[in-house]
């Protein structure tokens, strides 16, 4: 294969894979630091209920 | 203060002489110099060659100029329309100012650029309606223009998320996949990005303002399957578009999808007490009305604007 086309290929596949690391750690440390407790009594509701949908 | 007035000021002469140049109708730049220049100078045509900044082999016929009465202001007018999104270049021959001769010029004419965000922003929101005109994001147009509470709750989510995800795309794009040469993975990055900035409000939105997380989450989910929010992204892209003006496409896709869910509330909560054939009850007399707003909308397709 075209080595130009292999070195975009692996420059895609690097560039690509740092943005998606760089946001998914940016994003489970926004996860972290805003993380809510959930309420267990909505757990306990949603439970009982019939909910189909 | 200081981010208006780089907005505001427009753009630098390249002569100390002249205070301004501007575009004037369709076919037609004035000059505005600093003093009187002198009649016999300015009246000739040949003095004055223009043309295009992308394309400097393409010079402009100008038909004749005419000069202010206080002799400040030239006006030159061209044979053919001009089109003024492009910068122009004027390039003036030794410029004759009671008798004095001060130099040949080489003038720069564009829009302000805030005439040109404005033009992209009202363009986004009423003249290409991504909804009545584009047709795009109808699922969640039509899923969420029952009531006029949810129309509004929508409509704003999208254009924050928009925003949002339009000038992280305009960073992605301008500096990671051009440099690298990656813009035919642009659809991947972009659909990403959407939902990047989705979940990231969502979050965020849940721990520092429960209240109004209560009233949009819903919504927020929504913005991931409306194809506008891949849309703009893409334009932008597309046309090259620089930081602020990505903001105004992003801020005039939000406000006209917002516009449009509104007036479609309205009358479909007034369609609820009208006499529909039960043939077309719900969702074809829906889709009648949005043809109709189409219709409609095609008026504002003449607005120019600056």
């Amino acid at each position: 294969m075209d080595p130009v086309l292999v070195k975009l290929a692996l420059a895609g596949v690097a560039t690509l894979g740092c943005i998606g690391l760089f946001f998914g750690v940016g994003l489970a440390m926004a996860a972290q630091k805003f993380h809510v407790e959930p309420d267990p009594k909505v757990e306990e509701v949603l439970h009982t209920l019939a909910g189909a949908q | 203060m200081l981010l208006v007035s780089v907005l505001l000021v427009g753009c630098e002469n390249g002569h100390k002489f002249v205070k301004k140049t501007a575009f004037k109708d369709t076919d037609k730049m004035v000059l505005t110099f600093a003093g009187p220049v002198d009649e016999s100078w300015a009246s000739n045509v040949r003095n004055f060659s223009a043309y295009e900044e992308p394309d400097p082999d393409i010079v402009l016929t100008i038909k004749e100029t005419t000069l202010s009465p206080d002799k400040t202001q030239v006006t030159l007018v061209f044979a053919d329309p001009l089109n003024t999104g492009e910068a122009h270049i004027i390039s003036a021959t030794n410029i004759l100012s009671e008798g004095q001769d001060l130099g040949a010029a080489v003038l720069t004419v564009k829009k302000l650029y805030i005439g040109v965000l404005m033009t992209i922003f009202i363009g986004a929101a009423l003249i290409n309606n991504f909804v009545f005109t584009k047709y795009l994001g109808l699922c969640v147009f039509f899923g969420t223009s029952q009531k006029r509470g949810t129309a509004v709750g929508m409509g704003v989510v999208f254009t924050i998320v928009m925003v949002f995800a339009a000038v992280m795309a305009w960073g992605l794009y301008q500096f990671v996949l051009k440099p690298y040469q990656l813009t035919f993975l642009n659809v991947v990055v972009f659909i990403g990005l959407v939902s990047l900035s989705v979940q990231g409000v969502d979050t965020i939105l849940r721990k520092v303002n429960p209240m109004l997380f209560k009233a949009f989450g819903v919504y927020l989910v929504l913005v991931i399957a409306n194809c506008i929010a891949i849309a703009v992204p893409l334009i932008l892209a597309d046309n090259e578009y620089s930081g602020w003006e990505s903001f105004a496409l992003a801020l005039g896709a939000g406000l006209g999808f917002l516009i449009a869910l509104f007036l479609m509330a309205c009358v479909r909560e007034r369609l609820e007490l009208a006499q529909v054939p039960p043939s077309f009850r719900g969702l074809p007399i829906a889709f009648v009305t949005a043809g109709l707003f189409a219709l409609a909308f095609l008026g504002f397709s003449g607005l120019s604007i600056y």
